[in-house]
Order: C-alpha cells, then structure tokens, then sequence
C-alpha cells in the first residue's frame, strides 16, 4: 500500500482546512473592528488595536495596567475558566459529531440541552440534601441527565427513522417545544430562587440544598474540583471538564473500534445498503440521536452541577447558544471526537477573549459569535477548501491514474429520479462514457 | 468522402477529457440530411459525451462542429436548439410533477404580457404534432403518473415542439418492450423521410441493423471507422465494438437440475406508488443448479418481488420457502442466512460508497465472531478476508482494501459485489440486472460467474430487463407483467419475438390476451 | 373579537411572508435555513434605518405635522431597506450553496449564528445596550389611525373599518398583496415555471437552456429580500418597533408553515393564519375576550401560557408525522447542482 505524503493526507488536509477557516474567522473579526474602529468618531486606530489583539490574544490579558495600557501575562483563572466553559461545549460538540457521523444533523442540541438543564436541577435540587450521599445525588442527577437527552433526542431520530420526516426540522421544532416546556416546568417548580432576592428569575445554584422544606445554601452539591482548582486557582474549573475528555475518548472508541460504531456510520452514510445488509437500520437512526441527546443533556449536567452555575428559567423565547455552538465545535472538528476537545477549547478561548474585549474596551463580546458564525460558514464549504488544498495532488493524480477512470464517470446504476443524493449529485449519466 | 455541404452536422477531431480521463479522443463524426446515423459503442466508449459536446453541455478542447458546412460554436443547450439540434436523453429529462404540457414548453414557453405564460396556443401546437406523428400522450397528465413509454413521446414532442431539425436519441429502446422498439423504429424512419436527420446511440446490434443507414463505432474514446449497414454484419459491428473477436453467446452445458431450493407461493408486495399490489398471486420456484430468469419491463414488479423475497419490503399476502424453512415473515438479517443477493442498484444497495473496500466486503458480516472479539472489530481479520477476495476475483482498485469504495470504476464496484456475495457460498443467489452499464469485458466475467455457481449447484434467480442477457443465459424464462408472472419459457424454444408479446401483456399462458 | 382578528393577523402576516421566502428558495433547489437569520438581519437593518432618519429634518416635520402620507411612506421604505438588505444578505447564502456547492443546512445555520452576532455587535456598539429602540413612539407614527379618515376620537368607524383599519399597519397590507402577486408570479408566469423546474430536476432545466445558477440565485435572493422585510414587518407590528438580535424562532416558524403548507401558498396562508391565532393566544390570553362579555374564557380554563406558545411547534410535529407521506418537497432541494455533472 502507497503510504500519502504527509501533506496529503486526509487527515492533515482537514486540520489545514480547519486552521484556515479559524485563521480566515479572526481575521474577519478584525477587519470588522478595525473598519468600526477607524470609522467611528469615538473610537479610533488605537482602540481597534487594542480590539484586534484582545481577539487573538484574549486568554492572556491580564486587565489594564496603571498606565492605561492592556497588560499581558499568563493568567491561570482565564485558562482555567475557559476550561470550564469548554466543558458543556465538548459534550454538545460530541453530539452534533457523534450524529453526523451517523449522517444525521443533529440541530436539536440546544433542545437536548435544556431538557438535560430541566433534569439535571430538578433532580440536584428535587432530592432533600443529606437523604443520601451528595456523590449520589450527583450521580443521579447526572444520569437522570443522560437519560432525559436521550429520549429527547430520540423524538426526531424517531419521527426519522419511521416516517422519514428530515431530522433537522424535527430538531427545530423539538427545540422550541423544549425551550417552553422547561419554561413551563419550572415556572411551576419550587426551584426558583427566592433566597437571594435579585435573582428571582433564576433557578437556584446546586450548592443550595433542600433542608426541612427551604433552601439553604451549602448544603447542596457540586461536582468535584478533582484537583483543578490547584491548577488553576480562582477559576471555575472541575472535574467535569476531566468526565467530558473521558466522553470524547469512549465516543471515538465506540465510532472507530466497534461493530456498533460500523453500524451506525454504514446506516448514516448509505441507510439503504445498511438495510440491505441486515442492519436495523431504523433502531440504529433511534439509537444515534438517543446518544446524541444523550451527550448534549450530559453537558448541560455537567455545566449545571458544577454549583457555581445559575439559569436563567423564562428562556421560551430563546435557545441556549452552547447547544448552537455545539454545531461548530464538530464541524471545526471535521467531526472527530478527539479533534472536538481542541476545537471545544478554542472557542471557550474564543469566548473568553470576547469578555476581555467587553471589559476592556469600547467593542463587545458578540464579535465573537461573529467570528464562530464566519468559522461555521467556512465549514460548509470545507470540501472546497480540501479541494483546493489537495489541488497540486489532482494534478499528479492524473499521471499516475491508477488505471481506474473517475469516479463520477459512473452512471449511478438505476439512480431512480427520487434518490438524486444517493450516490453522485445530479444524474451523472453524460460522464458515463468518461472511462 | 463528397463535400461537406452534404453534411448538416460534421464533428471534427473532437477532444474531450475530464480530469484523468479522454473521454472523447479525436472523433470525427458526419451526419447526412435525411440519414439514420447510429453511434455505436460500449457502455464507456465515450458515446454520450461526443453527445453532450454537440448538444452543448459540454465544452471540447480540440476540434470544432459544422453546421451545412459553416463552422458553429455550441455553448449551451440554448445554442443547439438555435441550430435545430434536440435530444432524447438515456434519462429522461422530464419534471415529473409538472404537467406533460409544462415539461414540453419549458424552456421555449410562449409568454404574453409580463412573462404570463399562454399556454392554449402551445397546446394547439403539440397537439397538432402528436396527431400528424400518431405520438399519443396526455396533456394534462403529471409526468409521475405516466408510463415509460409516454414519458418518451414526451421527450420526442419536446424536439418536434422547438422545430428541431437534427434529433438526438440517446440508448432509446432500453426502456421499450420489443413492439414499442418497432413503433419507434418507424417513427423515426418518417422523421427521416421528411428530411430530419437523426443520431441514433446504441450498443444494440439488431437495433442499428434494422433502422440505420450507417454506423460510426468508438471505441475507448476513439473514433474507429464508420460503415454503411448495408455492407456490414453484426459480428463485425461487434468486432469493432469490442476491439477482438467476440463470443455472442455464453458458453454453458445444459443445467442439471436437483432439489427445489426456493419457492414462491401466492406471493404478494404491496405498491409504494398505487392502490393496486406491486407483486400480485406470484407462484414460482427456483432448484439447485439450474438459472431462473424473471424477464420483463421495467418496473412491472420485478424489484418489488425481490424486495419481498430479500425482506427490504414487506409482503401482504403468500409464502417465501428457502431450504424447507418458512422465511415470509423473517429479518432481512435472519433470510440471508440461506440467500446471496446482488441488488439492482450498486449505490443506493449494493455499497456504502463512503467506506473502504474492505469494510464494504464484511457489509453483512462484520458481526461474525471471526471478524469481531466482544464488540470490537478485528481489523486484522476484516483486511486479510478482503485482500483474499480482491485477490480471488480480480477486484481493481487504487490502494486496495483501503480504496473508498466510491473511488473505484463501475465494473469494480459490482466485481467487489460479486465476489462478497458469491464467496458468502449461500444455497440461493439472487442477482438484479448484474450487468448493467458494464463493458464486454466485465459483462463476460460475471456471466461465466454465475454459470460457474450453476454448476456448483447453486440455485439463481436472475432478474433482467436485456433480453440478450435473458436469452443466452437463463435455463428457464418466468416472465413478469404488471405484477403478476404471465407465462413461462424454455429459452431454446422460444424467440424474442414471443418473449416480448408476453411482457407486452398481449399474450399470456395458456390464454390469449383479448388486448 | 376586533382584539382577535388583529393581533391575529399581525401574528399570521409576517410568518406568511417568510413562509413565501422559504417557498422562492426551497423551489429554486435551495433550503434557506437561514430565515430566521435573515429576518433578524432585516429587523435590525428597518429599525436601524428608523433610528437613523428620525432625526432628519423631513420626518420631524413630518411628524410635526401629521403627515400621515410621509410616515406611511417612510414605513415603505424602510421595509425596502430591509428587503434590500436581506437579500444582499442571503447572497452568503446563495453564493456557498450555488458556486461553492457548500451543505446548505450548514450554510444557513452560519447565517443564523452570524445575524444575532452582527446586529448584537453593532446594537451594543450603537446603543450601549442590547436593545435597539427608537425615539418616541415609532409604531404610533405608523399605525394606521381612523383620524386619517377623518373620525373624531369617539366616532366608531364600524366593525369593518375598526377591525381591519384603524390600529393596523399599512406593512400588513402590502405582505398580503405581495403575497398574493408573488403566488401569481410563481405558478402563471414564465419565470416561476422555469424556477420550479430547477426545484424538481435541474438536469431537465439546464438540457432545456435554463440557467439553473440564474434562477437559483434569483430563488434566494428573492427569500432574502422577502425574509427581511419580514424581519422588519415583525418588529415593526409585534415588537415596538426595536431589535435585540431576536425574532424568537419567529423565522424557524415560518419555516414549519412552508412544511406545513406543503409548499404551496394557498396551504400557507391558511396555515399562517392558524399559527398566528396560537401565537396571538400565547402572547395575549389573558386578555382576550372572545364574545364581549367580559369573560377572559382562556383564562379561566387555567392552561398554562406556555401550552399555547408551543401547541404551533407541537402540531407541525404531529402534522409532518401524520402526512409525511403525501408530504412534497421539491425534489432537488438542498442538493448542489454541478454543471459538470450531469
């Protein structure tokens, strides 16, 4: 077997391919801030300065010096903060990836997610503190987690699989249903935090435990530090972001190594020849979205239990972005579980970048979200950037054919009217004589 | 060669590639006003994309057209229309849920004020065509709801409605019984006669004896000579086709029948389209040994009953017996314990085109223990199995067992196909128009394949619509029409003729149909 | 009833509207998942053009004056602003998935990501706040008053007149006659044939001469310019008249009534009306009062606010479960046409 140049190769074209798009999205960021900044009467060369470095160096920022200047230095609370914001991103991450591997595009996350922030507080703050361990209670609100996504996700996986209704537009809709029904549940709950009266709308902490009937704070739980706070001291950071690497690592095992995984990726890439093999194609559709679900719940678990968290419950009117952002975590990541670690941690990076940009400047965080919308638009074109990256091996290609002619030269055999994406985009029929 | 001005269309020294590829390499191609001009070629000889250049889909990079002698230039399919040039495309370029009446005036629609269509004017148009040329269709029908063969009338009131001059048919008879081949043949002949010049692409020898006045033949992108049918035969038409001498008939012994392997009893499969059933009453059985041919037209049921008897549809009536078991109401999974099945469609069934050739080759059997230990896959195992097939059957590849299946040529892919299925050694193999859209070469190849399995005392159901195909290889004939099997032949006592009333449903076992 | 015919239509004509938007798109070949997107986009640009010209010495006078012709012709054109920006916006949309064959549900989901992004930039940038108002009132200065009529504050103008006149928007009007001359266009004229045909087969369109790019682009570009302007019709007629980087899945909706009118405008209106009746009930059951008799009968059966915000998304579920089968998308949608290839 011809082993590829290393510049050739699949896998090093597409971490090209997502370093451009990256590389690409900030510059963008800062073009926008230097043209406002240039622009704007208030603002100036120097203050869009002061953006663009924020925006590609955000992490390091260690505030204003006496001068008035930007300072910068290692900071162990922003790094240890961004892990902890990356943590709830790998688990969604995970999900859209673990699903588009399946070839399902998984937009239900935000859904997933909320239904996983229902559940997870529900159980945390529903179980009376000291009835039984707080590692259990924990557990239990995890798991109960899990298992929420999961059966949230396996709605459109279900509604997929037995009447072919596209995934996406399930998924928008499940969204919506989840963003009321949350509203709705814990506007009726005894969750709302009316301790501490400025935060009235908020559902409470899970360091607030239930004791003889009213909340009290401290007696609740809150995942354990596992010695990241050591490492990063004065941050947020937990042992969640440790269990959501772990998750990363099973998904690849279960994706790559096993004959689930096998299954699931033949059903998503060609449901009918799976079925035609014997593969339950429609169990496996179920079952995908059901992990899928299952992940972004769980990140929404792991963001939702660390105790230091609250939730904003009246949120019927909008999604929660990390389920969004869960969506170009994996597509950066060309959808490989370990490539969605990194790319989850750049854009906690990213984010945290935007709140040095709000706090010290006069520019704001959403140029961010701006950077990350351009990144995922690169993302659906990422084939072209491949191409176009893999141009100078089309080039040699064509020497060394390897005797086999194109492969869009083949008529897709009997490629019926109704099943124009099966194979080869468009009918194919006029390159049939290119062999 | 007498002059040009003879000619109305001249393709000179055409050059067409495609990245890696020529498809088309120096042909020259000369059509007479008032002739019946076939192509003729192998699936892959580069017959449709000569076509393409001159209907303006494709650009060539050497070479130019004439038209009347006077160079001309084709962009787009607008151009060719300008010149009188139309085409009957393989695929029929039809919008299936517009009307027929839409599908003929798109793209050359009369419009009144501010683009509003008329389309009352069109329709006395066309109707006046389909009268004076007997091309009987349904205005007002959606193309969805119409048959094979109206769809195609469609396709020729299409041209006739732009006033074309020069008209393309492209493979036309592929979808035809053998009496609608003859009304077409005749169609064509009038267009001739009135001094429309037609392009006939075929690789069907009878055909092209039958109504063409010449023949060009390409060959591997090349441009091998041109003859008049009058002085020329079929084995030296096929001679230039295929580059060496070729075997017209499949060599095989007489089939030594044995135990009844498969049987069918009053099987029936619902439709997806109608009310009506797809497969209706359907009695059959297959013994080891022996090929049994399901002969038809497209879509008289045919992919349904193998639906049903594969499990990817789900019958509602009758019994599927495979080896003395009852399988009727089985799992795809658990059926193809005793059942091989080389499906119709090597890219929506046969492959998943995005994985490798080896994870393609364990499709069905990746959960085997000798392919897995405790729900991971044994990549070791999975590679040596597949390099031993590729090895076995000749499966050309770039890399490989690790070549991705949608990378590799036609032939391969269902190569690849057929040696996971045939080494899978099941008592019954079911294979669906396996032929299709492959060279001699290959066509050779899988035909001595399946007769090898024959003799190994396999039992085959083989389901096709090329009649040759049907003819040369099957040892008994069922033949299909409108879902149900209206009679059955013995292939060395019958002819094409006979076979083509029965798919017509004009004759029917035992009865003559009153139609 | 009057409350309920209104707040009803000022719901169901803005869903129409994009729904119509998803329809020119969708039947061209191309998903627009991005109208939610471009509605945000068309919101903030019609807002923000209010902000902007407000000031002017033409709309003051205006103002001043009672220039009811001037105000209704301002609101026209800052709707032509943000239909003008939302197409040029969905031109990101149309270029990815047209000339770079890019996966258009990956495109759109961009567009949906990077419109709350840029408006919320530039609204904290311009605002120092989330919320982009006006000055003063501005829906007042654009609803439509039976004053112009020349009725006197106590006169009644009849039920007619009060329900369909007085307190509405000009906007309203022109989506529904928009909506109905855009149907025409797409079922009577040359050009919708050839658009729908390149929805359905464009192999077919393009051997026949059609430039399937062209019309595909004109698909989107169309949805662009319309989603916008429903974008800013929403904000105009249901949001005060502000922009916070939001419409509230407003655009997601539209996008269920298409499904839900199986593509087809008639379907749709039908199906607008419906979903605007649920969102008029979620967003006001409270105070409705159906019969007049002083009885808020929604009310007083006690079903929770959110039952009636999510019964729209609920029953397209269970619409889509119930007639998938007879359920028609064109059949090219979302899939790139390559020229090469064919």
């Amino acid at each position: 077997m011809k082993k590829e140049p290393f510049l050739q190769r699949e896998g090093t074209k597409s971490v090209l391919a997502s370093l451009l798009s990256i590389l690409f999205g900030l510059a963008f960021g800062a073009v926008v801030i230097l043209i406002v900044g240039l622009t704007s009467k208030d603002l100036g060369a120097d203050s869009a300065w002061e953006g663009i470095r924020l925006i590609f160096g955000g992490l390091f920022s260690t505030g204003r010096g006496s001068t008035g200047l930007l300072t910068w230095g290692f900071n162990g609370q922003n790094i240890g903060n961004m892990l902890f914001r990356a943590t709830p991103l790998i688990m969604t991450g995970l999900s859209v990836a673990m699903a588009y591997k399946t070839g399902l595009f998984n937009i239900g996350a935000p859904g997933q997610y909320l239904m996983g922030t229902l559940v997870s507080l529900s159980v945390a703050l529903g179980i009376p503190a000291g009835s039984m361990p707080k590692a259990v209670i924990w557990l239990l609100a995890f798991l109960a987690a899990l298992l929420a996504g999961a059966l949230w996700g396996s709605i459109p996986g279900a509604l997929k699989a037995f009447l072919n209704i596209n995934e996406v537009i399930a998924c928008i809709m499940t969204n919506w249903i989840a963003a009321n029904f949350v509203t709705w549940m814990f506007g009726i709950s005894n969750f709302k935090n009316i301790v501490e009266n400025t935060k009235s709308s908020y559902i409470y902490k899970t360091t607030y435990g239930l004791v003889d009937g009213t909340y009290v704070s401290g007696a609740g739980i809150a995942t354990a530090k596992l010695g990241m706070d050591k490492l990063f001291p004065g941050s947020q950071v937990n042992g969640g972001i440790l269990i959501a690497i772990l998750f990363a690592v099973g998904v690849y095992v279960m994706m790559e190594k096993t004959t689930f995984g096998y299954e699931l990726k033949a059903c998503g890439s060609n449901r009918h020849a799976a079925r035609y093999a014997g593969i339950a194609d429609k169990r496996d559709i179920v079952l995908s979205m059901a992990i899928a679900g299952a992940l972004s719940a769980g990140g929404a678990g792991l963001y939702c239990l660390a105790g230091n968290t609250e939730f904003f419950w009246s949120t019927y009117q909008s999604l929660p972005a990390i389920g969004f952002n869960g969506i170009p975590v994996a597509l950066l990541a060309v959808c490989n579980p370990i490539g969605v670690i990194f790319t989850a941690i750049f854009m906690s990076m990213l984010s945290i970048s935007g709140l040095q940009l709000t706090n010290l400047t006069a520019y704001n965080e959403y140029i961010t979200d701006v950077i990350i919308s351009v990144i995922v638009y690169l993302a659906a074109f990422s084939l072209v950037i491949k191409m176009w990256l893999g141009r100078k091996k089309d080039k040699v290609g064509a020497v060394n054919a390897n005797a086999e002619p194109a492969p869009k030269a083949e008529p897709p055999a009997g490629a019926k009217p109704e099943e124009p994406a099966a194979a080869v985009p468009g009918d194919g029929e006029k390159g049939g004589d290119a062999q | 060669m007498s002059d040009s001005q003879d000619y109305v269309i001249e393709m000179l020294h055409i050059t067409k590639e495609f990245p890696g590829i020529r498809a088309n390499d120096d042909i020259t191609l000369q059509l007479r006003r008032g002739e019946i001009h076939a192509l003729l070629g192998e699936n892959g000889a580069g017959k449709s994309t000569l076509m393409s250049v001159l209907f303006g889909l494709y650009q060539p990079e050497k070479g130019e057209i004439r038209k009347n002698g006077k160079k001309v230039t084709i962009n787009d399919p607008n151009d060719a229309t300008a010149l009188g040039i139309g085409m009957v495309h393989q695929h029929f370029k039809l919008v299936e849920v517009f009307t027929v009446l839409d599908n003929i005036i798109l793209g050359a629609e009369t419009t009144g004020a501010m683009g509003f269509l008329k389309k009352a004017e069109a329709r006395k148009k066309v109707e006046a065509l389909s009268e004076k040329y007997g091309l009987k269709v349904d205005l007002d029908a959606k193309v969805e709801d119409i048959t094979v063969g109206m769809q195609q009338r469609v396709e020729i009131l299409k041209m006739l409605y732009r006033d074309n001059e020069i008209l393309i048919f492209d493979e036309p008879t592929a979808v035809l019984t053998p009496q609608e081949i003859d009304e077409l043949m005749a169609t064509m002949k009038e267009f001739a006669r009135e001094g429309k010049s037609i392009l006939f692409i075929s690789h069907k020898l009878n055909e092209i004896m039958a109504v063409a006045d010449r023949v060009s033949v390409l060959r591997k992108g090349r441009y091998i000579g041109t003859v008049n049918t009058a002085e020329t035969d079929k084995q030296q038409l096929s001679n230039m086709m295929v580059g060496r001498p070729v075997q017209l008939e499949v060599s095989k012994t007489p089939a030594q029948p044995k135990e009844e392997i498969l049987r069918v009893e009053h099987f029936c499969v619902p439709s997806h389209v109608h009310k009506r059933n797809a497969v209706n009453d359907v009695t059959f059985s297959v013994r080891a040994g022996e090929i049994v041919c399901i002969a038809g037209i497209d879509g008289n049921g045919q992919t349904e009953l193998v639906y049903g008897l594969s499990g990817l549809d789900k019958s509602n009536g009758g019994t599927i017996t495979l080896c003395g078991e009852d399988i009727t109401h089985l799992s795809i999974h658990n059926r193809s314990k005793n059942m091989s099945h080389i499906p119709e469609d090597r890219h929506k069934h046969g492959l998943v085109l995005d994985f490798t050739l080896e994870q393609n080759m364990v499709l069905q059997r990746f959960k085997e223990p000798n392919f897995q230990r405790g729900g991971f896959i044994n990549a070791g195992a999975v590679r040596k199995y597949a390099e031993r097939l590729i090895e076995q059957y000749d499966v050309r590849s770039g890399q490989g067992p690790i070549t991705r299946a949608r990378s590799m040529s036609g032939g391969n892919q269902q190569k690849a196909i057929i040696a996971r299925e045939v080494d899978r050694d099941k008592p019954l193999i079911i294979a669906v128009q396996p032929t299709r859209g492959l060279d001699v070469g290959a066509i050779e190849y899988i035909h001595s394949q399946l007769v090898a399995e024959r003799d190994r005392g396999k039992a085959i159901l083989l389901v096709s619509l090329e009649l040759d195909e049907v003819m040369s290889l099957s040892d008994r004939i069922l033949v299909m029409y409108e879902g149900e099997l209206v009679g059955e032949l013995d292939p060395k006592k019958t002819n094409v003729q006979e076979l083509g009333l029965y798919m017509a449903g004009a004759k029917r076992e035992g009865k003559e149909a009153s139609a | 009833m009057t409350f309920l015919i209104q707040q009803t239509l000022l719901y169901a004509v803005p869903l129409m509207i994009v729904a119509l938007a998803g329809v020119f798109a969708e039947r061209s070949g191309i998903i627009n998942l991005a109208l939610e997107g471009i509605m945000i986009f068309g919101a903030f640009v019609g807002v923000l053009f209010v902000r902007i010209m407000q000031g002017s010495a033409w709309i003051s006078a205006a103002k001043a004056a009672n220039a009811y012709g001037t105000l209704q012709f301002f609101e026209v054109l800052a709707m032509l602003m943000a239909a003008l920006f939302g197409a040029i916006f969905s031109l990101l949309l149309s270029f990815a998935s047209i000339n770079l064959r890019a996966d258009q549900t990956i495109g759109g989901t961009a567009l949906n990501l990077m419109a709350p992004a840029l408006a919320l930039f530039f609204i904290r940038l311009i605002a120092n706040q989330n919320t982009l108002y006006i000055d003063g009132d501005g829906p007042s200065w654009f609803m439509i008053k039976k004053a112009m009529f020349g009725y006197g504050r106590t006169e009644s103008m009849s039920w007619l007149g009060e329900t369909f006149v007085n307190k509405m928007y000009l906007a309203t009007y022109i989506c529904i006659v928009l909506f109905v001359v855009l149907s025409i266009l797409l079922y009577k004229t040359r050009f919708g044939l050839r658009l729908r045909s390149c929805g359905e087969n464009p192999q077919a369109a393009d051997s026949l001469g059609i430039n399937v790019y062209h019309m595909r682009y004109a698909g989107t570009t169309i949805s662009g310019a319309l989603a916008g302007m429903g974008g800013f019709v929403y904000a105009l007629t249901t949001a005060n008249c502000t922009s916070n980087g939001d419409v509230a899945g407003f655009g997601f909706l539209a996008l269920a009534v298409m499904i839900f009118g199986n593509w087809k405008p008639g379907n749709i209106a039908g199906a607008s009306l419906l979903f605007g009746l649920f969102k008029c009930i979620a967003a006001a059951y409270s105070s409705i009062d159906i019969n007049g008799d002083g009885v808020y009968m929604l009310k007083e059966i006690g079903i929770n606010e959110n039952v009636y915000r999510m019964l729209p998304y609920v029953i397209t579920l269970l619409v889509l479960a119930f007639t998938s089968k007879s359920s028609r998308a064109p059949k090219a949608e979302g899939i790139p046409y390559d020229k090469g290839q064919r």
